[in-house]
């Protein structure tokens, strides 16, 4: 009986052969890459990782940046979600306000800032310096640790919406009893937050930082686009030096082996972080995403 | 439109994804008449490639599709598509010390006649690899060291022909002028190490020794880079961070006293509409320290790549392009010429005033090492010389770890 | 906390959302002399649209604009014609175990794969299909980023309808293909609508298989134009601000047309980014 081809394959076959093509076919493509040279097979480039300055510390800011930019994107989007859902009138107009930037190209972003970073004709430093701030130091994008706080800006200013929407809509799916209930034991709002809100939330809280967490792991586009990865090595991200190792330095061997360390650890930190979402006592977040489809208005 | 789209998709699975992608394909290739496609370098020195190629196209009846392509990407584009032959290019204009690495790769085709011999010496010799030419020099562009003339004779400042005395005026300007004394640009790969190599040699050193070995850990290579700190200080915050756009618009904007540049700028230096100082920027050669001064040749190329479906008129293209005529044509537009001829002539001698301060630069200007791991040593270098200037590091742990990591580049690649 | 001290806050952080967005625009429209100067012209300034006619007659930029609505279009349509299908052959069809629920992940956990990861064997397999710096290579890569999702969003919009309907049908004879685009597709029709919208945003965003991609401007797209003027030597911020005011619009647009759905569409969206 099992044996039997599943009736429904036939309508899947065509998705599932076009993402074969496009995704199992190029991994393992470059398995295969990143065990050859010139000479034909060798794990050397996969040794090399190991003693790889650049690459150590690539991946150091990678993580550094993820770290920092995912916890002020989380604190400031849960405070944001908390405070427009507590208020009375506006909200609608507010939250689209507040999407906006996230659904800009990534590049138009980096265009964005551009104009407002530059040191000498930039927006910023032109405030600043209306406000009476001597701005000869401050220097942004090009600074040795400016460049990092300020790329991680960017990422703050496009992505915190997205943690205000996902939280936003785990809010508006909480039930109105418990909140009652506690109103009615005379419980004050941190408390109220403490013990029944974020708990209710927990499940959407880590989907949330889940999605965050891969995207911010595999940053390019605005870091490309800003900094290049200077000034030194002050920017540079494991996804920008796997960029130039290959379409720069022609070396796809070692692109390749950098390529799959970098695949395996976002795995091993997606895998952490889901264990800890199916943990949790209440039905796993994606079968929640399906079920509130949450209007806006 | 959907119904229509997915039925047959569903009937015949896979081939039927593939037969869509494939008429769309059919519908959205580019067109085949096209004649010439030519990938140049987004700027000022790859406008007057592009200006020649419409002309070109007008007078052999041709059609022209140019590719403007920003510097910081513009070698990735060449290299993936000579490397992986796909003839997306029938002339590229490339960076001199890129030509190793793509005739290596065996992508460049050996130009069928030799150049003649009013190119210069300087220019024809980064064209050449074993016993052929792959490329002709369209722009010759060796470093010039711009300074602010009205200013440096307000102060009774002689030309600052020795590296010590840049600094020392640069210090005096700076401060009776309220600018900055120097600007550099010390971003992490081409910009820092371009505006490096001419300190590099005046202190002595040299990225390799006379065998070929990686020589930045040397004594003279570690001063040169604290040098190049000391200089820092006189130059804008940030300059760590800086390209050739932000040190051309401090000339420009009269915030800077002094800088490396190319000549390929002179003209917007004297241009008013982008220049708050025209005329009051002098160039000379590069300053001396332990050594003369030595400029960095940065000569622009012409090829014709291995796989181009046009060949005949690709190669017809680029050697009318740097014709004399021709050239003559671009150096009005603003591009060094690479013909002694066209230094000479003394029509152009009379609008251009650094013609004869750049004829003497060119002819001596040494070129990067002619390595094919150029883009590596120099990524690697650039970040290290970055990292001194923003003062993430020593200068000699810059050099140290600058000279390991040159020294494991081309280890690997034996 | 007091009512009017909510607003503030909240009106803030509304103008630390749009203000940067704001500012685009108005250097798009600024004169040079304006662009610079300092202080900051906020509001005052005489509005130029040459930025925008300047780019437009730069035959290049509306290249780079059709292709760009060609890449979207194409590859949001062929992403539906695959993913409607094989939704509905998920949540529909007995599955023996686990099936459904592993071939769901499955495709979904394709969303997850960083780009730089394939854009390496993909750029040497289109080699290979003679499809590099085209528009049909492009469309494939974005059809294979927007599959994922198309699967599975529909796969929740299919599960929330009545069966009972399709199996009346079934029973009066009707095929399965029949079910699917007489009965489900009008009912899933908003649902959708929804999931195009977002796959042409992303689709539309897309940058880094643009940029590795593309050879000559006949398959540059809006995002590879505007890097190549960000990262040039000469910047000039007018056009590129017009550029990038113009390349915002149609997502801005598609956006507001599908607001309705944000959550569902952006949460799942973002797995991408």
């Amino acid at each position: 009986m099992t044996r039997r081809i599943p009736p429904g394959l036939i309508w899947v076959a065509p998705a599932l052969s076009v993402l074969a093509a496009l995704s199992i076919y190029p991994l393992l493509y470059l398995m295969k890459v990143s065990l050859t040279d010139a000479h034909g097979f060798t794990i050397a480039h996969y040794a090399r990782l190991f003693q790889d300055r650049l690459f150590s510390v690539a991946a150091g800011q990678t993580l550094l940046y993820a770290a920092v930019a995912l916890t002020l994107e989380f604190f400031l989007g849960l405070t944001l979600a908390l405070l427009v859902d507590s208020l009375a009138r506006g909200r609608a107009l507010i939250r689209v306000g507040l999407l906006a930037p996230m659904l800009l190209p990534p590049v138009v972003a980096a265009v964005i800032w551009r104009l407002i970073y530059n040191p000498e004709f930039g927006v910023l430093n032109g405030m600043l310096r209306q406000l009476g701030v001597n701005t000869t130091s401050l220097t942004w994008t090009s600074g040795r640790t400016s460049a990092m706080l300020s790329v991680i800006l960017v990422d703050v200013w496009q992505w915190t919406p997205f943690m205000f929407l996902l939280l936003t809509a785990g809010l508006q799916a909480i039930p109105a009893e418990p909140l009652e209930a506690a109103r009615v034991d005379g419980a004050g709002y941190w408390q109220t937050l403490r013990d029944v809100i974020l708990p209710l939330l927990k499940p959407v809280i880590l989907l949330a930082l889940l999605l965050r967490s891969m995207d911010l792991l595999r940053i390019f586009d605005q870091i490309f686009l800003l900094t290049q990865g200077g000034p030194g090595s002050a920017t540079e991200t494991v996804s920008l030096y796997i960029y130039r190792t290959a379409f720069r330095f022609s070396n796809f061997g070692y692109a390749a082996a950098m390529s799959f360390v970098g695949l395996l650890i976002t795995m091993l930190a997606a895998r952490g972080l889901l264990r800890l979402t199916v943990a949790v006592p209440a039905e796993p977040p994606c079968v929640s995403m399906r079920t509130d489809v949450i209007k806006l208005s | 439109m959907i119904h229509f789209l997915f039925v047959p998709s569903l009937r015949i699975g896979i081939i039927g994804a593939s037969v869509t992608l494939v008429l769309l394909a059919g519908c959205s290739r580019p067109d085949s008449n096209k004649a010439l496609t030519i990938a140049v370098n987004a700027g000022v020195e790859g406008s007057a490639l592009k200006a020649a190629a419409r002309e070109w196209g007008e007078l052999r009846n041709t059609r022209i599709e140019v590719v403007e392509l920003p510097y910081a990407n513009l070698f990735e584009k060449e290299s993936l598509d000579l490397q992986s032959r796909t003839g997306a290019y029938d002339v590229i204009m490339l960076d001199d010390p890129w030509f190793p690495k793509l005739v290596a790769d065996g992508g460049l085709t050996p130009l069928p006649r030799e150049p003649d011999g009013d190119f210069l010496a300087s220019t024809l010799a980064v064209c050449r690899s074993a016993a052929n030419f792959y490329a002709l020099p369209y722009v010759g562009n060796s470093q010039l060291f711009f300074y602010r003339k009205d200013l440096f004779d307000r102060y009774k400042l002689g030309a600052p022909d020795h590296w010590q005395k840049v600094l020392e005026d640069g210090k005096t300007i700076g401060a009776g002028e309220k600018i900055f004394g120097y600007v550099m640009r010390a971003a992490p790969g081409n910009s820092a190490v371009t505006d490096f190599m001419p300190l590099l040699w005046a202190f002595g050193g040299d990225i390799f020794d006379p065998q070929g070995r990686p020589n930045l850990a040397s004594p003279e290579a570690i001063d040169a880079l604290r040098f190049m700190v000391e200089l820092g200080k006189i130059s804008p915050p940030g300059y760590a961070g800086f390209n050739a756009a932000e040190v051309s618009a401090q000339l420009l904007q009269g915030t800077a006293a002094m800088s490396i540049n190319w000549p390929a700028w002179i003209a917007a230096m004297d241009d008013p509409s982008k220049s708050k100082v025209p005329g009051r920027i002098a160039f000379a050669p590069m300053p001396s320290a332990r050594m003369p001064g030595v400029a960095e040749l940065g000569a622009w190329l012409v090829a014709v790549p291995a796989a181009s479906p046009h060949r005949d008129a690709a190669f017809d293209f680029i050697y009318w392009a740097t014709d004399p005529a021709q050239m003559t044509q671009a150096a009005l537009r603003g591009n060094p010429p690479t013909r002694r001829s066209v230094f000479q002539s003394p029509n152009l001698k009379k609008n251009f005033r650094a013609f004869p301060a750049q004829l003497a630069a060119l002819e001596a200007a040494r070129p990067r090492p002619r390595t094919t791991q150029w883009n590596e040593i120099e990524n690697a270098f650039g970040v290290s010389l970055s990292q001194a200037n923003s003062g993430a590091a020593s200068p000699e742990e810059a050099m140290q770890r600058a000279n390991r990591e040159i020294t494991a580049i081309l280890e690997r690649s034996k | 906390m007091k009512t009017s001290l909510k607003y503030t806050a909240a009106f803030l952080a509304l103008a630390a959302a749009l203000a940067p967005i704001y500012w685009l625009v108005t250097i798009s429209l600024k004169r040079e002399i304006d662009q610079f100067a300092s202080p900051p012209l906020w509001f005052s300034f005489t509005p130029t649209l040459r930025h925008y006619s300047a780019i437009f007659s730069h035959d290049a930029f509306g290249r780079y604009f059709l292709n760009s609505v060609i890449v979207s279009t194409c590859s949001t349509l062929i992403a539906l014609a695959l993913g409607l299908p094989a939704a509905y052959g998920l949540v529909r069809f007995p599955w023996p175990h686990d099936w459904a629920r592993g071939i769901g992940f499955w495709i979904l956990s394709n969303r997850m794969l960083p780009p730089i990861v394939t854009i390496i064997p993909l750029f040497l397999m289109l080699r290979e299909l003679r499809l590099l710096n085209s528009l049909s290579g492009l469309v494939l890569v974005d059809v294979a980023l927007n599959l994922p999702f198309v699967v599975w969003m529909m796969r929740g919009f299919i599960e929330d309808l009545p069966k009972e309907i399709e199996e009346a049908a079934l029973l009066d004879g009707e095929s399965r293909i029949g079910v699917l685009l007489r009965i489900v597709l009008p009912l899933v029709r908003p649902g959708l609508a929804a999931t195009a919208v977002f796959c042409l945003i992303v689709a539309w965003n897309e940058f880094l298989f643009a940029l590795i991609l593309s050879q000559t401007e006949s398959a540059m797209t809006v995002p590879v134009g505007i890097a190549s003027h960000v990262t040039q030597y000469e910047i000039q911020w007018g056009a590129m601000s017009a550029a990038g005011v113009v390349a915002m619009l149609p997502v801005l647009i598609f956006a507001a047309a599908a607001q309705r759905y944000f959550v569902r569409g952006l949460s799942l969206g973002a797995l991408k980014g």
